[in-house]
């Protein structure tokens, strides 16, 4: 026996045990998750053999490393969150954990498999089992069910350009041992079929991590499901999954180099999901939905740094994958923790929570500094490093305006992420308090219980962890070895400078420094009212963080593109469903009720095939 | 050590602090004889920070005061720590010191951060406004801001700040070329709204929302926050000339005296019309720089 066979194995038999025996759902589910993760820490100490199914390398040793630690903290966090809402919905927990488990013996199964039709039933289960968790949670069951069947058939839909993307590969090698497959653009004469083959599996991966144009799905989900699903599966699990499988393509299965094109399409769509992923952040009134947009933009920079096809820039796109699930499975269940003290996600009804619950304001603090690049966390490392790939790939480049344009759409989403964190950290926790949710709660907010609060502050604490020591611990234990290779020389890659543990020190030097003056000055202040110029302020009077970017919206340009996608001009799901739809009115005319029309219509068709008969 | 004196006395915290202060004394000296008045003594800056250091420090009641209180200390360790980096590659360009071209880019925006921070945590409405506008301001001219460094990026191929001044001394600064100069023009205008100087100061605003992101601050706190903006007047045209004109020394008075006269001879424009110069003409004009600078002009 060895360590896949007990990854794989012991989550899904935990789910049965928690159907078998309801009572100890909890301690089953946190057993086998603690289990699974320390599993899977042995095997990432000790790789097991690449066999013909299963694959153990460094890279997908260390995917599914940070699979499993999502797993146990989600499991953690559930416990409290869960029993809070189902006493709330009826909610079946014992299915709650049984689809739990099952989604970590997925995904683990797809991460560690070796052969393309294993990695899609793994997939394939992985999209029913989001389905199912989507259904069981849900706050009102019509929108949810909207919500899960949006999301049920674009993951499904994609799955089926996944099949086709295998089949031309097996038809091009005859193989479907992913270590065997390699195939090179160069070698084909008019390589169409290899690109239609890439294409189809790029479109499952676009999908599942949420990249334009298939992201329409995780703002819905975020919206409907339970938050402990949403930074479960689309933020960290979905993530983790859909770029090491587009890492894989691009490094193993494919050699992209020699057709630039294929890289440029990449950047391309890398580009343009920061972008409008993180205008439709600006913008958004709920908290979960500001973080959706915010973790599909996430997935831009993955795609962007993957596509730069030059070591940093691909190592970038990894340690991005690594980071961003840290930080917005932080940020939904720091969202989570508020839903459940203040019952509602709506930035006009939040404010001032900070006092209330410190942990997890400093939490979401951490994560969102991380996300939107601030020195020197995590999100400023890996932003760097993409940025290095793109601009050391400039004097190569056949499409130099193009990479151009795209350092620069990444460097201003990055100042855009900052400016809708800085609109949620105000609305939710700074600011003004709100009256309706004093009045109401005023006795009852206080900080989440500790097994609500330990896994965010564990994910904000390996933010600034992962971010300071950089290069010491997450490049040198999980993105430079599952990458390293004669095509990699690693670590001599970086063309900047950057130092995060020395910079650090000095920034907590200076504050220091600050903190002595404060102290030596007589550190004594006065406790006063507000000064707003000598007025009276209404009660009900407050800035909310709600319409922080209404200036932003209210420009032309932006105006036509707001009311666009608000009617869902660029959801590819609303577009296939109208088409779908004036299909089937067209094709339904003809189903009048009427035998004669049948009937005429079955003479019509004897008919036309008697003719090709006697032709 | 050597390095934590680096960054306490020279070219750190002490030596950007006294520098900036002259700045500030050039600056409203010279806006004092455009408007016809006699401008205040060399050691005013010293004076009014001094001042500031003696009087009672007032935290709102409905603020977070940790945060409210750190937000200064935070802004002013960055600034510092950009300094001491952008200082270090002028004064020898070979060393590798914490960071490059990136690095000072993101650290100049900690700035913004810390200020709206602070503001939000004061629990204030008029500094949320105001808080809203600088982030809004941030936004809008990050973008043309990011497109006319990339000018300097492009033609120099490199994104260290020592081989940025080097390769500048040995083959020609960047203004010398059609891009570099309306790149140049246009990071001009950005510092501007940077610096939060008119025709930008829509976020303090003194005359309108009563010093805006500050008006809770007073005190210890407030004299960090106004030490921050007066190094920041000192820093920035050092990183413009590190860009632009390879780090010489006259080129940073020019920038200065420039700022100077933009903000001397402008009335403060709305916030919305700040977004749209920068996103719409500024934009424009970056772009069309970042396209001749790749075809070598």
């Amino acid at each position: 026996m060895n360590f896949i066979t007990y990854l794989i194995g012991l989550p899904l038999i935990g789910g049965l045990l928690c159907l078998l025996i309801p009572k100890a759902k909890e301690v089953i589910a946190v057993a086998i998750s603690v289990i699974t993760f320390a599993v899977s820490i042995l095997a990432f100490v000790f790789p097991d053999q690449a066999s013909q199914y299963f694959i153990f390398d460094k890279m997908s040793g260390f995917v599914a490393l940070f699979i499993s630690l999502f797993g146990f903290l989600i499991v953690l966090y559930s416990i409290k969150f869960m029993q809070k809402l189902s006493a709330e919905r009826k909610i079946s927990l014992t299915q709650y954990y049984c689809y739990v488990l099952w989604t970590l013996a997925a995904s683990l199964g797809a991460v560690l498999s070796n052969n393309l039709i294993l990695l899609l039933v793994f997939w394939g289960f992985l999209g029913l089992t989001l389905y199912l968790l989507m259904q069981i949670g849900a706050s009102d069951f019509q929108e949810s069910s909207a919500a899960a069947k949006k999301t049920f058939i674009i993951i499904g839909g994609s799955d089926c350009f996944m099949i086709l993307g295998i089949a031309i590969i097996w038809f091009l090698t005859g193989t479907f041992q992913m270590d065997k497959i390699s195939i090179n653009f160069a070698s084909y004469n008019s390589p169409s079929l290899p690109v239609i083959a890439f294409v189809c599996l790029t479109i499952a991966v676009f999908a599942k991590a949420g990249a334009m144009p298939f992201h329409t799905w995780i703002p819905d989900a975020a919206s409907t499901a339970p938050i402990p699903i949403t930074a479960y599966l689309p933020a960290s699990l979905d993530k983790l999954l859909g770029i090491y499988l587009l890492a894989r393509i691009c490094l193993n299965l494919f050699n992209v180099s020699a057709y630039q094109h294929i890289n440029v399409f990449l950047m391309f769509i890398g580009a343009i999901t920061i972008i409008a992923a993180v205008f439709m952040a600006l913008i958004q009134h709920d908290l979960k939905k500001m973080i959706a947009y915010m973790n599909i933009s996430g997935a831009g920079y993955m795609v962007l740094g993957i596509g730069t096809n030059n070591p940093v820039g691909i190592a970038g796109g990894l340690f991005y994958m690594l980071s961003t699930t840290l930080w917005t499975s932080c940020l939904f269940l720091c969202a989570g923790s508020v839903e459940c003290k203040t019952g509602t996600t709506d930035l006009d009804k939040l404010g001032g929570l900070a006092k209330y619950m410190p942990l997890t304001f400093l939490s979401s603090l951490i994560a969102a500094l991380s996300i939107s690049g601030v020195p020197p966390f995590n999100g400023f490392f890996s932003k760097w490093m993409i940025y290095q790939g793109l601009i050391s790939s400039l004097p190569t480049s056949n499409f130099q305006l193009l990479t151009l344009l795209f350092i620069a759409a990444a460097m201003f989403g990055s100042a855009l992420t900052l400016a809708s964190f800085m609109k949620l950290l105000h609305g939710v926790f700074l600011g003004q308090a709100s009256k309706h949710q004093n009045i109401k709660t005023s006795e009852r907010i206080s900080e989440v219980s500790w097994t609500m609060w330990l896994p965010q502050i564990f994910l904000a604490v390996l933010c600034a962890i992962f971010g300071v020591f950089a290069i010491q611990i997450p490049l040198k234990y999980f993105i430079f070895p599952s990458l390293s290779t004669s095509h990699f020389p690693f670590p001599a890659v970086f063309s900047g400078v950057w130092q995060p543990g020395l910079a650090t020190l000095l920034i907590i030097v200076g504050i220091a420094f600050g903190f002595i003056f404060y102290i030596i000055s007589g550190l004594k202040y006065r406790i006063s009212d507000t000064y707003i110029g000598g007025e009276t302020l209404p009660s009900e009077v407050r800035v909310t963080g709600a319409d922080f970017y209404q200036t932003i919206k209210d420009i032309g340009f932006f105006k036509t593109m707001y009311s666009l996608a608000e009617q869902k001009m660029f959801d590819i799901y609303d577009w296939g469903r109208k088409i779908v739809s004036s299909v089937g009115s067209v094709l339904s005319e003809l189903h009048t009720g009427n035998f004669e029309t049948y009937l005429s219509w079955c003479l019509i068709g004897a008919g036309i095939l008697l003719l090709v008969l006697v032709h | 050590m050597r390095t934590l004196f680096e960054f306490i006395i020279f070219p750190g915290f002490l030596f950007t602090a006294i520098a900036g202060m002259v700045f500030s004394w050039i600056d409203r000296k010279v806006t004092a004889r455009v408007q016809w008045r006699q401008g205040p003594p060399f050691f005013q800056p010293v004076y009014d920070f001094i001042k500031l250091l003696g009087k009672e420090t007032i935290v709102p009641s409905s603020a977070n005061s940790v945060i409210f209180l750190l937000s200064p200390l935070l802004a002013i360790a960055s600034t510092t720590l950009a300094s001491v980096i952008l200082w270090k590659a002028i004064i020898n360009p070979q060393s590798l010191f914490v960071g490059d071209l990136l690095v000072v880019i993101y650290l100049l925006a900690v700035t913004p951060l810390a200020v709206i921070l602070g503001a939000s945590a004061s629990g204030n409405p008029i500094a949320s406004l105001a808080a809203s506008r600088e982030m809004k301001l941030y936004s809008a001219y990050e973008l043309p801001f990011i497109f006319s460094i990339l000018v300097s990026v492009i033609k120099l191929n490199t994104i260290k700040l020592g081989e940025i001044i080097l390769s500048q001394q040995s083959s020609g600064i960047i203004f010398n070329s059609f891009s570099g100069v309306i790149a140049f023009v246009v990071f001009l205008l950005t510092i501007q709204a940077k610096l939060g100087l008119v025709p930008f100061d829509m976020a303090e605003a003194e005359t309108e929302i009563a010093g805006g992101v500050f008006i809770e601050y007073s005190g210890v706190p407030l004299a960090i926050h106004k030490l921050n903006r007066i190094m920041l007047l000192f820093i920035i045209p050092v990183f413009a000339s590190v860009l632009f004109f390879g780090g010489k020394f006259w080129s940073i008075i020019v920038v200065l005296v420039l700022i100077i006269l933009i903000r001397n001879t402008n009335p403060r424009v709305r916030i919305d019309q700040a977004i749209k110069f920068f996103w719409r003409t500024c934009l424009i004009f970056s772009i069309f720089a970042v396209v001749l600078a790749t075809i070598g002009y």
